[in-house]
């Protein structure tokens, strides 16, 4: 095994840039805002070749994207219900 | 000459050398093999090389042609750079292990016949396994051995489709086993069900999670990049434009997501992303058109090298750490800034962030999906997308290096690793705006622009707002908190089930062997008493009668057949 230099030291330093909340805050206005940017920028060009409606309907891979990411997360709630084990299951 | 030993053959005999090295110098060995190959197989032409003819059946070593030499090449690349990561490693076997891997991969993807991808599809089998017993560990000895058998049992059925088709058709050439308008024959079934093991289809699937997570920290980046990618070479050269691949990539792309939410070991998550992304590749090789292919070929390469820059950080993460669960992490940006910056640059690659090298391969995929019409496997692949940036893009980088601090402070990986990260990240940020010099090596000729208006703006929008969902789902408190676990998977059949119903049999058999054992042994003794009375010299049919007694009975005999004769 060469993984072999775990120094691991426990400290409590001052908050780092990302932990701070007013940054953080920051961050996820800075968020919000480029997403609302994102969807009115579907107002200034269209789609030379679109496939499907669905691609040129206003907005559609902002609402599509963030409804699959909550089913996905929630899916996976589900899941832990049907498949999880404790750590050492197959250790037993 | 030199055209005619397969590629990568410089490594596989190298590796037979590098236990005579010191120490010290096998890991710069590695690397010295993996450039020297790379020389040498950039200056090899392309064409048939090394024919020749055993037992009365014509091999082709080395093909070399758009297919195999992309291929090729970022095999080299993978191999080096994961050379790179491994050079402080001080162990004989997995440097061997490794360049034996690489080297047969390598000679695999130019083999132009199947029993030499056979050979080296086995070689890479066997040598990779001592990739994850190097972790000497009982559960790394379990999963090798796991690992082991269903790789062997792959390369059985490749050798058995072989030779089934080499007795229907007379050839042994690796070509397209798809013919328009028919389904496949016996041999092609058992090549797809091989490749399909090796490319972790559904159900097949699951020894990449088991054994994956189970390597060496550096041995993962190697396990990373050949084996599975191998297959999806072999698929586009044996199975382009079958459709039944569709719907297996789509489930590839889907059921993986959902398991990598909730796994604990980012590690494992990464394996669940590898199928995932392997999805897309078999759909691109299901679609099967121009524009898919070189898709599924684009992707293949650029997968490589951003999915070995994520298990190159994890990998970094468990040296210093040891460990690469979620919930004995985070807070680690402090002290590995470097390791930060690369993870996530490869995360922005892997969820195809516009400059970054996913966007220009993954979308060449989706958009064939689009122009044959099919609207629901264009549906699932942006569902699979926004899956990629849930465990991908944003759960590894967020819950190793972020979320809360766990309170470690480890040194910054060693420089080799930093190196071989900045060189990946390097290639991940090159092929996003260099994409040209990509698109010029595929198999097709590219009439394909990713940076429009509408591509950029959509795939940003769809990133954004998954990374918005994220924000919301943890300010609410719904995101499912990190929690030590084991997820069951298809390894629970063979892990559990099986075991389970061997020994419920064996206790029937018990149970029966108890209650009966003994009287079948009173039966048994007395037929062999009645026959032993029956049969000796005194016993009605042992002993020696007179010939009166005789003739009574042939005539009588007799008399009986006259009768039937005239009934």
């Amino acid at each position: 095994m060469n993984a072999s230099k775990h120094k691991s030291k426990r400290v409590t330093d001052p908050p780092s840039w990302f932990e701070r909340p007013r940054n953080i805050n920051a961050m996820i206005a800075g968020l919000v805002i480029v997403c609302g940017l994102l969807v009115v920028a579907d107002l200034f060009y269209t789609n030379p070749h679109p496939h499907f409606d669905l691609e040129t309907s206003f907005g559609f891979q902002a609402w599509f994207g963030f409804v699959s990411f909550v089913v996905i997360v929630f899916l996976g709630r589900i899941l832990r219900m049907i498949v999880g084990r404790k750590e050492d299951y197959y250790d037993r | 000459m030199i055209a005619n030993l397969p590629p990568g053959l410089i490594m596989i005999l190298g590796a037979l050398v590098l236990p005579f090295v010191a120490r010290r110098l096998q890991a710069y060995g590695v690397l010295a093999l993996s450039v020297i190959s790379l020389g040498l197989f950039l200056i090899t032409p392309a064409g048939e090389h090394g024919n020749i003819t055993l037992f009365g059946m014509t091999l082709n070593m080395v093909r070399i042609d758009s297919l195999s030499r992309i291929f090729g090449i970022v095999f080299h690349i993978a191999a080096i750079v994961s050379s790179i990561y491994a050079l402080h490693v001080r162990d004989p076997r997995q440097h061997i292990a490794a360049l034996v891997y690489a080297g047969g991969a390598i000679g695999a993807c130019c083999a132009g016949d199947l029993i030499t991808l056979f050979v080296f599809w086995e070689l890479t089998a066997l040598s990779s396994v001592f990739l994850i017993w190097a972790s000497d560990s009982e559960r790394s000895y379990r999963s090798g051995m796991r690992y082991l058998i269903i790789q062997v049992a792959s390369g059985v059925l490749l050798l058995s489709g072989a030779i089934i088709h080499y007795v229907q058709s007379g050839s042994l050439t690796f070509d397209s086993f798809v013919v328009e308008g028919q389904p496949l024959g016996l041999a092609a079934t058992l090549i797809l069900l091989a490749l399909g093991i090796k490319c972790a289809f559904p159900l097949l699937h699951n020894w990449l999670q088991d054994s994956y997570p189970e390597a060496t920290a550096t041995g993962t980046v190697f396990l990373s990049a050949f084996t599975t990618k191998l297959a999806v070479y072999s698929l586009i050269r044996g199975f382009a434009g079958l459709d039944l691949l569709i719907p297996i990539g789509c489930a590839m792309t889907l059921f993986p997501i959902v398991f990598a939410v909730i796994e604990n070991d980012l590690r494992r998550v990464l394996a669940y992303s590898l199928n995932n992304q392997l999805g897309f590749m078999v759909v691109g090789v299901g679609i099967g058109t121009e524009l898919a292919i070189n898709g599924t070929v684009a992707h293949a390469f650029c997968h490589i090298i951003y999915k070995s820059l994520l298990f190159m950080s994890m990998g970094a993460v468990l040296y210093r750490v040891g460990t690469t669960k979620a919930t004995e992490l985070g807070g680690l940006h402090k002290s590995m800034p470097w390791t930060t910056l690369f993870c996530i640059i490869g995360a922005g690659a892997i969820s195809g962030f516009p400059l970054l090298s996913g966007f220009i391969s993954k979308s060449m995929i989706i958009s064939a999906a689009a122009e044959q019409h099919q609207f629901w496997v264009w549906i699932v692949l942006l569902i699979a997308s926004a899956g990629v940036m849930e465990h991908s893009g944003i759960k590894i980088p967020f819950f190793a290096f972020f979320a809360h601090d766990s309170g470690k402070r480890v040194e910054e990986a060693p420089w080799n690793m930093l190196t071989a990260m900045a060189i990946a990240a390097f290639f991940c940020v090159g092929l996003g705006i260099a994409y040209p010099l990509l698109y010029r090596m595929l198999p097709y000729t590219v009439d394909y622009h990713p940076y429009t208006v509408t591509h950029v703006v959509t795939q940003m929008q769809l990133l954004l707002f998954a990374l918005l969902a994220f924000v919301v789902l943890m300010k609410s408190g719904l995101y499912p908190a990190e929690q030590r676990s084991t997820n069951l998977d298809t390894d629970w059949i063979y892990r559990r089930l099986l075991p389970a119903c061997i020994r419920g049999l064996r206790t029937v058999y018990d149970v029966i062997n108890d209650a009966f054992r003994s009287d079948m042994v009173v039966i048994v003794h007395g037929i062999m008493d009645f026959t032993r009375a029956t049969f000796n010299e005194n016993g009605i049919l042992g002993r020696t009668w007179s010939s009166s007694t005789m003739t009574l009975w042939a005539t009588l005999l007799l008399a009986v057949c006259l009768l039937l004769y005239y009934l």
